[in-house]
């Protein structure tokens, strides 16, 4: 199976089923295009936060196909895994961030394993927390921030190498409208220089007047009719009319 | 050079992080070191004191009868048929005599009225340097006392068996704290690493998640147990020197230890010791990273 190499990521019949028997997603199927900012919205517990989670390979699929960046994730050798990993930047729901550590440590982290110049380190690191309104927090230590800001430097940690593939769960879930605007404002300069999103989210208010694909998923399904998404890969769609299992 | 940076900064940052341990860790390496290398220091000084003495080692056998010069041939290639000896003096009744008396000195009247002939033929074998140990020596012995004549075998048993029993028992002294060494350091700094790990869990899960390598995970372990082998070695042979030249101002003089002329390793010795203990440090991090780091 080749992937477009218009495609960043593709997910055939995907399906994820936790202990005992809870179906977060069923039988999915989505292409992100490169540069796309695709919304992902739905209430808790729609499967969300487990698509992206597939993604970025936090969690494995039980069925199905999914390719990022033209790298089968199921076939996947440790080193590409590595180097993949170092371009998807991805905001935790639950932020990850080492309580222990000052805010700058832990968005410098995501291009230390980079081995990359620590000037430019600091530069970039300095842009984006200016950005997202937490330059003055730059050396206090994470666990000592309000959940607002624990947020926005988890994003800014996922921006920080600038990935090709930028993946958001719940972004905004913690921020006042100032701080949501600013974190907004990153994700289309991101765009705009070619990073794809995916953002999942419930917070409509972020997505109302977008011009950008909104994708809703309900109870592991897409809410949207498949056939009327004109993104939906062939392939998915004829293996989905056909009803064999992949 | 950007990778030597980060590399050094979370070695750095794991040193910190479990300062309580790496400490305890580096004592228990230094003490395993210092006890190691202290038997073996005896041991080694022991064995070339041992060496010295060896040098002046000589079997003699006493003999019932004067040996003729064509027997004379005959001994020596059967003493020579057991082992390459460096020297063998056939001493006559007479010649035994006049040894005595020579040795006697001003003292030599007290043989006056002694027959020249009462002292027994013997043979001095001096033999190669080779022959060291004291299961070699006493077969040679046993050897000895089964030629034609022979009416005893006398070597300084007593001393000599004391003091190969007493090498031998330093050999296992010495090897039984090789062994607390070699368990000290392996399980010690792998229970530090593993700690480490332990300590570090939620980072170095995050670290992978940022698509860190192996060799920025690893690096720094290693680093660390490398570190514990070469600082845990160098405090324990600092300390044994010092002991050494503590020992040596008090107690040395001509009775104890300059009979022995006690001396401490040599460089390359001390260079061995250090890089073993390295060694193994490094074995014990590695064996850590194998088992509980899974990137």
């Amino acid at each position: 199976m080749t992937l477009n190499s218009q495609t960043m990521v593709e997910l055939v019949k995907v399906t994820k089923i936790y202990p005992p028997d809870i179906m977060a997603l069923v039988d999915v199927s989505l292409v992100v295009k490169k540069g796309e900012m695709l919304f992902l919205t739905g209430v808790s517990g729609a499967g969300k936060s487990t698509l992206l989670k597939l993604v970025c390979m936090l969690e494995t699929p039980d069925k199905g196909f999914i390719e990022v960046a033209g790298h089968d994730l199921h076939r996947i050798k440790p080193a590409a895994l590595q180097k993949l990993r170092q371009q998807i930047g991805v905001a935790y729901q639950d932020f990850k961030l080492l309580p222990n550590q000052s805010v700058f440590q832990n968005v410098a982290m995501a291009m230390e394993v980079g081995y990359q110049n620590p000037k430019a380190i600091r530069n970039r690191v300095a842009f984006l927390l200016d950005q997202l309104g937490i330059a003055n927090k730059r050396n206090i230590a994470a666990g000592h921030l309000s959940r607002g800001e624990q947020q926005r430097v988890a994003f800014a940690r996922a921006a920080a190498n600038s990935p090709a593939l930028l993946l958001a769960d719940e972004p905004t879930g913690n921020l006042d409208p100032g701080a949501t605007r600013m974190v907004l404002n990153l994700m289309e300069q991101l765009n705009a220089t070619g990073t794809t999103l995916i953002i999942a989210t419930h917070d409509e208010s972020i997505h109302r007047n977008t011009s950008q694909r909104v994708l809703n998923l309900e109870q592991g399904h897409f809410f949207s009719a498949e056939d009327d998404d004109p993104d939906i890969h062939p392939l998915a769609r004829e293996i989905a009319s056909a009803a064999t299992p992949l | 050079m950007h990778y030597s940076i980060y590399i050094l900064k979370q070695t750095a940052r794991n040193l910190r992080q479990t300062w309580g341990t790496q400490t305890m860790t580096l004592l228990t390496v230094s003490l395993s070191v210092l006890i190691f290398a202290f038997f073996f220091l005896i041991h080694t000084n022991i064995l070339s004191a041992g060496a010295r003495l060896g040098d002046e080692l000589r079997l003699i056998i006493y003999l019932d009868d004067e040996v003729v010069p064509e027997m004379q041939a005959q001994l020596k290639k059967r003493i020579n048929d057991f082992t390459e000896v460096e020297k063998i003096i056939f001493i006559s009744r007479q010649e035994a005599y006049d040894q005595l008396a020579e040795n006697l000195g001003r003292d030599r009247d007290v043989l006056a009225d002694m027959d020249p002939s009462f002292l027994p033929p013997s043979i001095e074998i001096y033999p190669k340097k080779d022959l060291k140990t004291l299961t070699s020596i006493q077969s040679f012995s046993s050897y000895l006392a089964t030629l034609p004549g022979a009416q005893k075998v006398q070597y300084g048993q007593v001393w000599v068996e004391k003091f190969g029993y007493f090498t031998n028992l330093l050999r296992i002294v010495v090897m039984l704290s090789a062994g607390l060494l070699v368990l000290s350091t392996v399980f010690m700094v792998s229970y530090t690493i593993r700690l480490t790990l332990f300590t570090r869990h939620e980072e170095l899960e995050l670290l992978r998640l940022l698509g860190a390598t192996n060799a920025y995970i690893q690096t720094p372990l290693l680093i660390e147990g490398f570190l514990q082998g070469l600082l845990g070695s160098s405090l324990g042979m600092l300390a044994l020197y010092l002991l050494f030249a503590w020992i040596k101002r008090h107690f040395s003089g001509p009775d104890f230890l300059g009979a022995f002329n006690f001396t401490f390793f040599p460089p390359t010795a001390t260079l061995a010791i250090l890089m073993v203990s390295i060694m193994l440090c490094s074995l014990g991090s590695l064996v850590s990273i194998r088992k509980f780091l899974r990137v």
